[in-house]
Formats: C-alpha cells, sequence, structure tokens
C-alpha cells in the first residue's frame, strides 16, 4: 500500500496542475482579443475594471496575459461544453440505439485490431 | 453445509408466495417481504464469511455432486462458483435490498397493486444474486435477463404518469438489444469452444485464442458498458432511474448498474479471457469509456434541476470512476498499480451502492413529503427536515470523497493508481470530482437556504423511511472510519481471488 499523504501524488498533482495553467494561459492567449505581452513595468489588471489598480503582493508577476481573458475563454468553453452535452441528451430512442451500436462496432473493431 | 443455493431458493420462493401472502391481507404481505429479504440477507452474510474466513471459492452443483460428466474430465452441468468478489456483491445487493423493502413499507403505503411490487423487487433481487454467483455463461444471461425485466416492469410502475412509461419502454427497447448483443456473444462462444461453463471457457480459450473469441468480447463489452450506464450509452439511465419509485431508484442506481453491467464485464475480462487476450488494450477501452464516464456524467450532474436525475446522472459519473479502477487494473494487470486501481474501484462500487441509495433514500422522503422533485421548489427544506438534510448532507459529502467518510478512501485509492500509471487519468478524475462537488453542493444550498412556501409545511417521513436511512448513514460513517482496514482485509484479498484464473479455473476442472 501507499502511504496515506504520498508525496508523489502531490508532485503528479502540482506537475499536471501547472501543465494545464500552462497550457490555458497559451490558449487564451489565441482566442481572446486584444492581448498585451509587454515588457518590465505592465501592471496587472484584475478583469480590466480598474487599469490602474496593481494587485497587492502581485507586484512581481509583470508582462504576462491578464487575468480576464483566462477568465472569459474558461468560461466560454465551459459554457461551450454544457451546450453539446445538452444538445446530445435529447431523450430519442432512436439517438439511444444508435450510440450503442456506435460504442460495440468501436469496441469491436479496437479489439479486431489491438486485442 | 453449503449454503450457496439458498441464496436462490428463498428470493425464489420468497417472490411466487408473495402474492399467496396477498391474501391473508396487507399486513402478512409487508411481513413476508420483510422476511423473505432478511433471510436473504443472512444467507449472503453466511456466503460472504464463510468465503472471506476460507479464501477459497465455493461451488455448487446443479443436480449432481460434481459439474464433471461421467467418464469425461471437463464440466458439463450447471453450476455456481463464488469466489470474494461475487460474495461482496452478493452481501452488498441483499443489504440494500433489505433496506429499501423496509423503506417501501411506509413509501409504497398509497400506491396499489403492491403484490405485483414486492413480487418485483424480490424478482430483481434474485436476478442480481444471480448474476454474482453464477459459473455458467447461459445461467449468467438467464438470470440477468431476470434481473432487466423486473427493472422493466419496475421503472414503469406508476404507470399514472407519462414518465415511468416512456422510461420503462425506452429502457426496456434499447435494454433488450443490448441484451441480444450479449447472448450474441455467448452463442459465438458456445459456437466455437462447445462449452458454456466459465471456467472451462477460460481453459479452451487459452489454448486456442481465436478471432471467434475476439468478436465475441466486443460484443459482451458493448452490452455490458450499456448495462452499466457508460458514456455515450448512458442516456437510458437518466431516464429511467429518475422514473422509478425511489426505493426502485436506490437499487437501479445502487446495485443493478454494478451487477449487471460491472460485474459482469470484470468478471468475463478477469475469469474467463484473463491473459489469454492483449488485456492491455481491453483495459484501455475501458480507461476511455470511463473517462469519457466520469466527465459526462459529472458534468451533466451539475446541469439539472430535477434532483432525482441529478442523481442519475451522478450515478453515470461515479461508474466512470470505477470503470477508471478496473481499466486500470486490466492494463497494469500484474503490478502494485493495478491491484490498488482495482482495489478501488471493488471498494467504490460497495460505497457508491451505499452512497446512492441513501441519496435516493433521501429524494423519495422529500417527494413523499412535498410532492416535487424540482430543486428550485426546494429552499429551506433543512429547518423543515432537519434529519432527511443531515442525509442528505452524509450521503453528498460521501459521493464527493470528503475524509473521513467512505466515499474518500476508494476515490483515494482511484486517484492514487490512476496518478502513478498516468498522470492525465488522474487529472481527469480530479476534474470529475470537481463538477461532482458543483452538482452536489448546489442541492445543498438549496435544502439550507431560505424557506420557501413549497416547504412551509413540510414533516419529517415516518419511522420506516427513517430508519434505512438511518442504518445507511452509520454504515457510511463506520466504513469511513475504518477505510484501510477495510481495505486490507476485504477489498485487496477480493482483488486477490478476482485476478487468480488459475484458481478459478481448478476449483472446478479440479472436481471441486
Amino acid at each position: 500500500m501507499f502511504g496515506y499523504w504520498d508525496a508523489l501524488y502531490f508532485i503528479y498533482v502540482l506537475v499536471i496542475g501547472m501543465l494545464i495553467a500552462h497550457m490555458l494561459s497559451r490558449w487564451a492567449e489565441k482566442v481572446s482579443m486584444g492581448t498585451r505581452r509587454s515588457g518590465d513595468g505592465t501592471k496587472i489588471f484584475i478583469s480590466g475594471e480598474d487599469e490602474e489598480k496593481v494587485i497587492p503582493q502581485f507586484e512581481h508577476f509583470r508582462g504576462y496575459v491578464t487575468g480576464r481573458h483566462t477568465m472569459w475563454g474558461l468560461i466560454r468553453g465551459i459554457h461551450r461544453m454544457f451546450l453539446i452535452f445538452r444538445r446530445e441528451h435529447n431523450g430519442l430512442l432512436t439517438d439511444y440505439v444508435a450510440y450503442l451500436l456506435i460504442t460495440t462496432a468501436v469496441v469491436l473493431g479496437a479489439l479486431v485490431i489491438w486485442g | 453445509m453449503n449454503v450457496l443455493p439458498f441464496l436462490i431458493i428463498v428470493p425464489l420462493m420468497g417472490a411466487f408466495s408473495m402474492p399467496l401472502s396477498s391474501l391473508l391481507g396487507e399486513k402478512a404481505r409487508s411481513a413476508w417481504a420483510v422476511l423473505v429479504s432478511a433471510l436473504t440477507l443472512a444467507v449472503a452474510s453466511k456466503v460472504f464469511y464463510d468465503v472471506w474466513s476460507t479464501k477459497q471459492l465455493l461451488v455448487y452443483t446443479l443436480g449432481d455432486t460434481t459439474p464433471l460428466g461421467k467418464g469425461v474430465g471437463f464440466p458439463i452441468r450447471i453450476l455456481w462458483e463464488v469466489d470474494l468478489f461475487g460474495a461482496l456483491l452478493a452481501l452488498i445487493v441483499a443489504f440494500v435490498a433489505f433496506m429499501a423493502i423496509i423503506y417501501s413499507l411506509e413509501y409504497m403505503k398509497h400506491d396499489t397493486g403492491l403484490e405485483k411490487y414486492y413480487t418485483l423487487i424480490t424478482v430483481l433481487e434474485l436476478g442480481m444474486l444471480g448474476i454474482v454467483i453464477t459459473g455458467d455463461l447461459f445461467n449468467f444471461y438467464v438470470f440477468l435477463e431476470i434481473m432487466s425485466i423486473a427493472s422493466y416492469a419496475l421503472v414503469a410502475f406508476r404507470n399514472d404518469t407519462w414518465e415511468g412509461i416512456e422510461a420503462g419502454i425506452k429502457y426496456m427497447f434499447v435494454g433488450s438489444l443490448a441484451s441480444s448483443f450479449i447472448l450474441l456473444g455467448i452463442a459465438l462462444l458456445y459456437g466455437q469452444y462447445g462449452t458454456l461453463t466459465m471456467s472451462y471457457l477460460a481453459v479452451k480459450i487459452g489454448q486456442n485464442p481465436t478471432f471467434v473469441g475476439k468478436a465475441a468480447l466486443g460484443f459482451f463489452i458493448g452490452g455490458l458498458l450499456f448495462k452499466s450506464g457508460a458514456v455515450p450509452v448512458h442516456m437510458w439511465l437518466a431516464d429511467a432511474h429518475p422514473a422509478a419509485p425511489s426505493s426502485i431508484s436506490a437499487m437501479l442506481s445502487g446495485l443493478v448498474i454494478k451487477v449487471g453491467g460491472i460485474y459482469a464485464l470484470t468478471r468475463i475480462a478477469f475469469s474467463i479471457y484473463g491473459t489469454s487476450i492483449n488485456i492491455k488494450t481491453v483495459g484501455w477501452i475501458i480507461i476511455l469509456f470511463g473517462c469519457a464516464t466520469l466527465i459526462v456524467g459529472n458534468a451533466m450532474a451539475v446541469i439539472q434541476t430535477d434532483m432525482k436525475r441529478l442523481f442519475a446522472f451522478s450515478s453515470v459519473g461515479q461508474i466512470g470512476y470505477i470503470l477508471l479502477g478496473i481499466g486500470i487494473g486490466l492494463a497494469a494487470y500484474g503490478t502494485k498499480v493495478g491491484d490498488i486501481a482495482l482495489a478501488g474501484a471493488v471498494y467504490h462500487i460497495v460505497n457508491h451502492a451505499l452512497m446512492k441509495a441513501l441519496l435516493f433514500l433521501v429524494a423519495g422522503a422529500v417527494l413523499h413529503q412535498i410532492g416535487t422533485k424540482n430543486l428550485n421548489e426546494l429552499s429551506g427544506l433543512a429547518k423543515r427536515m432537519p434529519f432527511t438534510s443531515f442525509a442528505f448532507l452524509i450521503g453528498a459529502a460521501a459521493i464527493i470523497g470528503l475524509p473521513p467518510l467512505n466515499g474518500f478512501a476508494s476515490k483515494w485509492l482511484i486517484y492514487e493508481s490512476s496518478a502513478l500509471f498516468n498522470p492525465f487519468l488522474a487529472a481527469v478524475a480530479v476534474i470529475g470530482t470537481a463538477f461532482c462537488t458543483a452538482a452536489y453542493i448546489r442541492v445543498l444550498f438549496t435544502f439550507f437556504g431560505r424557506p420557501s412556501e413549497v416547504v412551509d409545511n413540510a414533516e419529517e417521513p415516518g419511522k420506516a423511511m427513517m430508519l434505512p436511512m438511518l442504518v445507511l448513514i452509520v454504515a457510511i460513517i463506520l466504513m469511513g472510519l475504518f477505510p484501510w482496514q477495510i481495505n486490507d482485509k476485504i477489498m485487496l484479498p477480493t482483488v486477490d481471488m478476482l485476478k487468480d484464473q488459475l484458481h478459478y479455473v481448478a476449483a472446478v476442472i479440479g472436481g471441486a
């Protein structure tokens, strides 16, 4: 058995978390509008409401994208995901049958190729 | 004395004598239903204890003392074969069914046709017990159909609303198609290898693995993923489970999808196919379906306004964790990570049966006392129904995986093993839990919010409904207090027996 608080687990979680944060940040830069990447001395804005406000204790975070792009990108992404899920759950019997046939076909295909 | 046959005899006799007991009056019928399910629980406990204490499989041959034919060295008779995994599931089936029947005494009091109801609920229990003890593939199919047909009928039991009938018909139609895939798989294996005994099939497939054998496994996996409610074949579940009476929803979500889907899948993958197929591929197929299931199930739970539908989607999400554990158990077969994942999956099967039974009983209490399950109308319920709200709080905290409740231990094992197997899988599992937390916190805010007019005159339900909830709360808390002891003493030995295909085969071929 592994330990109750397995340090390795937390390292994994931290690495995964940082990777996700980085990917999210890159993606947010790409999809959002007007992201500014500037040099030293750039202020960090919270959601763009008060452009003069530097986040206390976070003055060293300079030159990175502002939080609002990540926030709105994430919100839009999750919203879109829910819309897709909702659209698929339409309660149609024909769809239920179709999904069953597709699932069985996919499993059969995978087993035939790699089984 | 081998008590194994009584696991079928007691509920079978009980179910068919239920209409007769109804002739003696309502009280006699209720007492008979409770007595039958209590006796079944006692037999299941004895079977579990026997297997657990000896770590030996229990084998019973129908109509003879040995499964082997006269003058031949292979089994020809129907046999029942129980290892610790089967015995554990038999125990949990009998326990939750007992709770559901006690709960029904009050919950179903105002319904008509109760002799049919109690007959069907006992037949449902019988079907599940049959699945977990059988060692014969066609016998497995017969019990699967007994369980499924009882489920279809119970989903549509309250036929005064469109919801139950529509859900029942959809469930029956697609469920029959899934069953026919399973039957096709059995037919292919019988045609190819000429036997239906699972342990002997394992030998034959091991000696001569064929394309037909692979195709049969594909049909089994397709049909059984449907029965377990995995994405994308989960949509029937979100219709059927909320439409059934809540005591039945507790059994459907807590037991049926696990016994009829997950257990069968695990048994076929480990005990029949074992190492005679590329087990890593099978594992990864199950892992991918597991990941999709835990994300979609938990995410869909977040946006529900119907409390029972929310719980049904949450069941889909939790099945995702179990599939993930089993998939890793297969893909990392023979390693410590695989063992831990499998132990986590088996543990989560037991835990989720208790948690989801409790949550559906809570939903039933709310529906019974207030007449609505719409979350938008249930604000402030905690002031009027404090015990029911407390029961929900325990169930929700356990299902999210909050220590020190039982859900934490099993989810921890699954997170831990998936992080060690593939960190990406652990990230998916954690995202699923984030959705799960969001879904349950919404209900919690509703219950503990400002009281609305609808809940003004609400009262706690009667003792027959509160007692099963109390027992389940105690079980959840107790199991949460000793997670690692339960894991070491029960779950890991269960995994060892499940993986030991040689032992499974030798118990039959050796003429046990």
